[in-house]
């Protein structure tokens, strides 16, 4: 299908400012809107309040709008440009909500402005639990249980169905800000009340734990003709219970059969139809059970997201630039391959090495009587990340870690150890065990620096087995970090002279 | 022990280890594990990302290392340029910086250049491959870095200046191999790190400095504080942010200083400056080619000096600094940057406390207030000085007067708290937001009130305040501050000693407990939503961490929570603005015009 030739100007809103949890993936995916937009002729009007992004710079959109994100401002500018449509799949979860909010208040039907790339009803379906769960449940897929609740005394209810440990989620609110996970029920009721009030309808979302759980995210395109592609599927190294963005995560996905990742493709190709985004990438998260290999759905991001971002720069393919052209009607059958020229892009990307990324983090910012302020959870903590590309995983893993410029240079061994491997030789038989047990304890709770911790835990003998039952990291990634602690080991005989 | 091989070097790179970590491990030194690679042919090989595993003939110029056999990419005969970018978004160096990297880009591609790019953060502009002429993804390492830049052929040299601290650590090492950073020179961006050798140079020109000193242990930076004098500003040298910076008030206060997690070593010693209490605090961009001076910019700080600027509200064009200051200060920004002989961007920091100009730092680099510099005045800045550094002149531009524009920019910081339980809120010398916001408009109080929109708190027309302030504030100015408020239409809530110096002088106030005074106490009231403000100015040694309470119960309940008397003032402007009704918008487009 051609372009559509019925609109001439295009608002896209960007996701304003960095904030933990939306970072500058957004100045990527807008700036690439942007670019494309103009390139097939429209006029392109944007609005973000950060001044910092490559998107607001003059010479790009036709008219550049530094003000604030929301309805009032907004409508102040439709007045003054006349806008066609609204894209509202670029800038994250912020413009995603002033779209929804300038909807609501009728102002999208008040000017005739159509939203492209994706409409009411399928942001509707994506971002409220209780309409993706039945769309879920139409299409035979599974979900996890949970209930919202706009008081305590209903969450204390459904808490009874499922017991401890329990996930609370605030609706509306960016990298889960306000949730966690209860043990008991004193931090239940601490994390609702604050739950409730981070939400600005006052809802959360309470919800079987499936933590320990691997967790997976397929990053999909879709065109009107119901034309569908996989781009990435990424796996995250940390288990469910730990935020994506705060999590590990690999490219392509390492640990899943040829029929599980087929399970996953079929099921994200019904979901993205269902939901009906009709235009544009989707972000869709999946756990699977270790023991029984049972599939639940998570959640699925109607919009560009941090993994579309990853998942670009991971694969090579621009998703924010096709997203944008899939907007304006083109299909994927009739965008070139922006690599090869001679493709499609209705050619699944395939890729022939390893990408890890890896969270940074910024603890020693916020020093605080909190001891649990590193802990990794439901809420996003990370500033910033590094991505690295090896022909394995140890490669990739390794060069992330020195990435990140936090004085590392790779899995330990680079001097900054907290045991060096002398004295981790040097200890006795029964100071060995005790360490190695204390480890293993602190393993068990998620915190970014863990992955160091698995290297001692080898280090003083531990096996696999004993590593994955602290930490529920899958096996083979548990391996990957044996092979490396051996490698050095093996380094440690020979003499450089 | 066996005697090393290159099969077990191989095979530890195959692995992802590095010389750092080799060096350590076989116990020698980087350089040592590097030329033994080079002399075994140990060198990475460059794969493209191509989307199809080499299915399909690709021409992507993206590319990482691999230690394996076939090369996939090729360095062409054009001369080339590298350009290193941050790394990690972290806080303290973000997205600002990626800004600055595209832009030099882009400028350089005009300019004829091959351009390459390496980066190793999948979230920014600066890696997407549509960018620059070549990209690598890798880390920014001495090792990954020097393998590309000894790998390419006919490299110009390379830029370190746009992507903040992380590429300007590498540039010694990458000279010491011969190659040839372009802009302004090594030594003369360590005359501007070093306190010593920048002091001497601040002297020679004759520009005031807060006294300062250093100190490698308590006992010597004791000594060094009580003869500059408190309250002194601490800080390790060398840091990005200021990280584990504080500003101290007495002896204890230095001592706990050293307990914090710091390094400290003979190289890096503590750096001790005089603290400028309620001094004013100014920002300056300006581009320098060698022979003249542009000035792109020059902000004031809304909170006063001792706040990182980082955090601090930046008002550009300047609203309250009388001219001669700012003459003083224009002239003193062109002579140190002609002295460090800058060839690009050079951000400078100075204080003004009763009409004196003082220097505080300069950094021969692209800051983080570029951006919003450019966005404000329309000029290209980033662009400019690239193009300087590739040897075009500062004449060669036709360029306007920033202090011409009839409109207000403001940049408001944004900050983490609410993901951070029981952290101190208020601002220091250590930067902690994350992002920043602008509003742009024809008023400052319009400016104001945009800004404060865009940072998701917005601005309350109507309610309660709640006011605290310290014996410091405790007077004039305070009170037409506070009568602004009034005249809006707010009602005041204050605890005993502000309750009683406001009644004392004609403005009403509801009492309320502190903290640990009785119930229901002021975070009670927060709670049940009868405070819509709260301004509470913390100084001194002990309330500076006090009561941060009420911050956090603020911060939870999306409050504007406002530390400083400047901050109310241009806040009060702000609301002013709102209750008008005047609030327009306009594309930057249109400004520049």
């Amino acid at each position: 299908m051609p372009k559509r030739t019925d609109l001439k100007t295009i608002l896209i809103i960007g996701s304003g400012p960095i904030v933990i949890g939306q970072a500058c993936e957004f100045d990527y995916s807008g700036t690439q809107a942007v670019k494309a937009l103009k390139e097939e002729g429209y006029r392109v009007v944007l609005v973000n309040s950060n001044p910092a992004t490559i998107m607001t710079d003059p010479e790009l959109a036709d008219a550049t709008y530094i003000e604030p994100i929301t309805s009032t401002f907004i409508e102040k500018i439709i007045i003054k440009e006349n806008p066609d449509a609204i894209l509202p799949t670029m800038g994250g979860q912020t413009a995603l909500n002033a779209a929804m909010d300038l909807h609501n208040k009728g102002i999208l039907e008040k000017y005739g402005i159509e939203l492209i790339g994706a409409k009411v009803d399928s942001i509707r379906k994506a971002e409220s639990r209780e309409l993706f769960h039945k769309a879920m449940n139409k299409i035979g897929l599974e979900v996890s249980k949970g209930e919202f609740v706009k008081n305590s005394e209903d969450a204390k209810r459904f808490l009874d169905t499922t017991g401890f440990p329990i996930i609370i989620r605030p609706s509306f609110t960016l990298g889960g800000t306000g949730g966690g996970i209860a043990y008991n029920i004193e931090e239940f009721e601490v994390i609702v009340n604050k739950g409730l009030d981070a939400s600005p309808i006052r809802e959360v979302l309470v919800e079987e734990s499936l933590l320990g759980w691997k967790e997976f995210e397929l990053e999909v395109m879709r065109d009107v003709n119901d034309n569908f592609v996989v781009i990435c599927s990424i796996e995250n190294f940390d288990p469910m219970g730990v935020h994506t963005g705060d999590s590990i995560t690999v490219a392509p996905s390492q640990t899943l059969s040829d029929r599980q990742y087929q399970q996953l493709r079929d099921a994200s190709k019904k979901i993205i139809s269902e939901i009906g985004v009709e235009t544009g990438g989707s972000n869709i998260q999946f756990a699977v059970n270790p023991d029984n290999g049972r599939i639940v759905v998570i959640e699925m991001n109607p919009r560009v997201s941090r993994s579309s971002a990853l998942a670009s720069k991971a694969t090579g393919f621009p998703i924010a630039k096709i997203a944008a052209k899939l907007a304006v009607g083109y299909t994927l059958d009739e965008i070139p391959n922006d690599i090869t020229k001679t493709t499609p892009s209705c050619f699944e990307p395939v890729i022939d090495y390893v990408v890890v990324k890896i969270p940074r983090w910024d603890f020693d910012k916020f020093r605080s009587t909190n001891p649990d302020n590193d802990v990794l959870g439901v809420q996003m903590k990370s500033v910033g990340e590094v991505m690295s590309f090896g022909r394995n995983f140890r490669e990739a893993f390794q060069k992330a870690i020195r990435s990140l410029e936090n004085g590392r240079a790779g899995l330990g061994s680079d001097g900054k150890d907290l045991y060096s491997y002398e004295y981790l030789g040097n200890l006795g038989e029964s100071d060995r065990e005790n360490l190695k047990n204390k480890i293993l304890t602190k393993l068990k709770t998620p915190r970014s620096d863990n992955i160091f911790h698995i290297r001692y835990a080898y280090l003083l003998g531990a096996d696999t087995e004993e590593i994955f039952v602290s930490t529920k990291i899958d096996k083979w990634f548990l391996n990957q970090i044996k092979e490396i602690v051996e490698t050095e080991i093996e380094l440690r005989t020979y003499k450089f002279s | 022990m066996k005697k090393i091989n290159p099969e077990i070097i191989r095979k530890a790179k195959l692995n992802g280890f590095s010389d750092k970590q080799l060096a350590e491990i076989l116990n020698t030194e980087e350089s040592k594990i590097r030329e033994f690679r080079f002399e075994n042919g140990i060198v990475p090989v460059y794969k493209t990302v191509d989307t199809c595993a080499a299915e399909f003939e690709a021409s992507t110029p993206y590319h990482y290392s691999a230690y394996e056999k076939y090369n996939e990419t090729v360095s062409s005969e054009k001369e080339k340029i590298i350009i290193l970018g941050g790394g990690p978004n972290r806080i303290g160096q973000g997205i600002e910086f990626d800004y600055c990297c595209v832009r030099c880009v882009t400028a350089l591609r005009e300019e004829g250049y091959e351009t390459i790019m390496i980066n190793c953060n999948p979230e920014t502009v600066s890696t997407d491959y549509d960018i620059p002429d070549k990209l690598y993804f890798e880390p920014l390492t001495v090792e990954d870095v020097l393998n590309i830049c000894l790998y390419e052929k006919k490299v110009k040299g390379i830029i370190v200046s746009f992507g903040g601290q992380t590429p300007l650590k590498l540039s010694k090492e990458l000279e010491k191999r011969g190659l040839k950073i372009l802009g302004t020179s090594s030594e003369d961006i360590d005359i501007a790190e070093d306190r010593k050798k920048f002091g001497k140079l601040l002297d020679k020109l004759q520009i005031p400095k807060p006294e300062y000193g250093t100190g490698n242990d308590p006992v010597s930076s004791i000594k060094a504080a009580n003869k500059i004098g408190y309250p002194v500003l601490l800080r390790p040298s060398y840091v990005l942010g200021g990280r584990a910076m504080q500003i101290v008030y007495n002896d204890s206060q230095v001592e706990n200083f050293f307990k914090e997690e710091i390094e400290v070593s003979k190289d890096h010693p503590v750096l001790i400056d005089k603290f400028l209490e309620e001094a004013r605090e100014i920002d300056v961009d300006a581009v320098c080619d060698g022979k003249d001076v542009y000035i792109a910019g020059i902000m004031q700080h809304i909170e006063e000096a001792g706040i990182h600027s980082g955090d601090s509200t930046s008002i550009l064009p300047p609203v309250s600094i009388n001219p001669k200051s700012l003459k003083q200060i224009k002239n003193y920004t062109k002579k140190i940057a002609l002295a460090l002989k800058v060839k690009g961007l050079i951000n400078i920091q100075f204080a003004v406390k009763d009409n004196i100009v003082y220097v505080l730092e300069a950094n021969p680099r692209a800051s983080r207030t570029v951006p919003f510099v450019s966005k404000t005045t329309g000029i290209p800045v980033v662009t400019i000085a690239a193009k300087i550094i590739t040897g075009k002149k500062l004449k060669d531009f036709n360029l306007k007067d920033f202090d011409k524009i009839n409109y207000i920019g403001i940049k408001e910081p944004i900050f983490p708290f609410q993901k951070f339980p029981r952290v101190k809120m208020f601002l220091g010398p250590e930067m902690r937001s994350t992002g920043e916001v602008m509003g742009i408009a024809g008023s400052f109080g319009e400016a104001m009130a945009k800004a404060q929109e865009s940072t998701g708190a917005g601005m309350p027309v109507i309610g309660n305040i709640f006011v605290s302030v310290n014996d410091n504030d405790k007077k004039n100015k305070t009170i037409e501050i506070i009568k602004k408020y009034v005249e809006l239409g707010f009602g005041m809530i204050a605890t005993g000693g502000t309750s009683k110096f406001l009644n004392d002088n004609g403005i009403k106030s509801e009492p309320v407990y502190k903290v640990n005074e009785g119930r229901p106490n002021v975070v009670d009231r927060i709670k049940n939503g009868d405070i819509q403000i709260v301004i509470n100015t913390p100084l001194g040694s002990e309330s500076r961490y006090d009561e941060y309470s009420i911050g956090w119960e603020a911060v939870q309940n999306k409050i504007p929570f406002i530390t400083t008397l400047s901050a109310a003032s241009s806040f009060a402007e702000g609301i002013k603005q709102i209750k008008e009704g005047k609030i327009e918008v306009k594309s930057l487009q249109e400004y520049y015009k």
